[in-house]
């Protein structure tokens, strides 16, 4: 199917989208996924990840916003769907079905549907085509589902939790894959992930969503060669310049604070130690510490 | 649409062996005593009220969520599961006439049957797809509504809602002094696949409205 890119370049854009439940509210969330990259979104449980990738696919109503995939919103473009692959968080065929079925059901409702690559898939996964679904493993149900969405020929893959629960030898088997995918550039990757080693490893952008609000949306390599963690005494954390604070956590002996320039960090607070951010001290900050109001 | 009615085949032919032995156990109740058009109707009934047991798998697999992300719509949706719900009534009516008239004629040749005249026997083939799909099409809204657990106990109310509307045309036909014939129920019978159709559209649409307010 050939589809038009949008005027932007993106794959998907998203801009503004607010959705409502008692107790929670994802707030005027937007970003774009541009063509040829993987986009990681993190966050804690409950923030909105799962909520911004179901509003996107249309599976619940947003409140106000635009979505878009290659500039054109799902609702009224239903044939788009043969260019989005989709793998949920565990997978959603009955257990009595075999691969071979599934193929069978999938190759009926898609028209790009190969069942020569769905074949290599499985060979390729060490999926037995006729047994029951009840009788694989976490992480084969999971490579059947990639092997599924894979197998339409999409061109944007969205991923919602989909490696958790993975041992780290076929969770990195996994990421080779979706390596290998946005290695044409016309392909892109949307994956939600608590397992931020597997984003450090595969994602060119991660967005942040924290209590239903997008922290930040920029480039991994900005967080891992920019962003810092500072340690410091309570009295150089008090002597700080509050606009260089993102968020601060305080433990027995020091302030753990993390800033968005590690170098300018160093030069203009020279007593202070600075590390390395990971994604995960990152997430950590932001979710169990504090923001200067 | 296709794979939506081939993935509900896929999953329901796992209970066909114990539907079989259901059916095959039902014929030597009802055989005796009913004959082939009771057998018939009874098959149809059962295997379209199968329809609440493809909802149960697709509640067990999380299957709505996975469906819509295909390129299928919510109407699709509804839509696949009145096919298979025409399809386990056809299998049901046809299994019910085969059986039901090799069934007699063995029977008969033991205890005294009442054998099916030709005309009747089509007739029953014809009402019961009509009749078992009516009660088998508000099953469909009320399980989209209330959820395949629910649905089951709520199975039970598509027999007498149905139930109740004819028994309210027939007291209605007696207050304007006509009189129920056997001709006029022929009449009737002949006619039900045509108001099996309106209302399993009737039930199409508002199950179409529930499914539209769902979020997965």
């Amino acid at each position: 199917m050939t589809t038009d890119t949008s005027a932007t370049g993106n794959i998907l854009e998203i801009k503004n989208l607010t959705k409502q439940y008692p107790g929670f509210l994802l707030d005027s969330i937007s970003l774009s996924i541009p063509k040829g990259s993987i986009m990681g979104l993190i966050g804690e449980n409950g923030a909105g990840k799962s909520t911004t990738i179901k509003s996107a696919l249309g599976l619940i109503r947003k409140d106000s916003g635009t979505i878009t995939f290659w500039g054109q919103e799902l609702s009224e473009a239903r044939q788009l769907k043969e260019d989005i692959g989709v793998v949920f968080d565990s997978i959603n065929f009955y257990e009595t079905l075999t691969p071979a079925k599934t193929g069978n059901v999938l190759a009926a409702s898609y028209k790009q549907w190969n069942s020569g690559q769905y074949k290599n898939y499985l060979e390729r996964f060490k999926l037995p085509a006729d047994e029951e679904i009840k009788t694989f493993s976490k992480g084969m149900k999971t490579k059947l589902c990639i092997a599924a969405a894979l197998s339409h020929a999409p061109k944007l893959l969205i991923l919602d939790e989909a490696t958790s629960g993975l041992d780290p030898v076929m969770r990195d088997d996994i990421l080779d894959v979706f390596l290998e995918f946005v290695q044409d550039e016309e392909h892109s990757i949307l994956m939600s992930s608590h397992i931020s080693t597997d984003l450090e490893k595969v994602a060119d952008y991660i967005a942040f969503i924290h209590k239903g609000k997008l922290l930040f949306c920029k480039t991994k390599d900005e967080l891992r060669y920019r962003y810092g963690i500072m340690r410091c005494r309570t009295e150089e954390f008090h002597n700080m310049d509050k606009s260089d604070i993102l968020a601060y956590r305080k433990e027995d002996y020091q302030w753990n604070v993390l800033v968005a320039d590690k170098e300018r960090a160093k030069r203009k607070y020279k007593a202070a130690v600075i590390d390395n951010a990971t994604i995960d001290d990152i997430l950590l900050l932001y979710v169990k510490g504090e923001q200067i109001k | 649409m296709k794979g939506l009615i081939l993935k509900d085949l896929y999953n329901i032919s796992h209970n066909a062996k114990s539907m079989l032995f259901i059916l095959l156990f039902f014929a030597v109740i009802f055989l005796p005593s009913s004959g082939a058009q009771g057998y018939t109707f009874t098959c149809a009934l059962l295997c379209t009220m199968m329809i609440v047991t493809t909802f149960s798998f697709d509640e067990y697999s999380n299957w709505a969520p996975y469906a819509l992300i295909m390129p299928v719509s919510r109407e699709n949706l509804v839509a696949g599961k009145y096919i298979v719900l025409a399809i386990f009534s056809v299998i049901g009516t046809l299994f019910g006439l085969l059986v039901g008239t090799i069934g007699t004629r063995i029977a008969g040749a033991f205890v005294s049957v009442q054998e099916p005249a030709a005309l009747p026997l089509g007739l029953t083939a014809i009402a019961s797809l009509a009749l078992s799909t009516t009660f088998g099409g508000i099953s469909i809204p009320l399980t989209f509504r209330f959820g395949p657990e629910k649905g089951r106990l709520l199975v039970l109310v598509s027999f007498f809602i149905p139930s109740i509307i004819c028994y309210a045309i027939y007291r209605s036909l007696l207050v304007l002094g006509i009189a129920l014939t056997d001709d006029l129920i022929t009449m009737f019978l002949y006619c039900s696949p045509i108001l099996a159709l309106v209302w399993n559209f009737v039930m199409y649409r508002i199950s179409c409205s529930i499914l539209a307010g769902k979020e997965f």
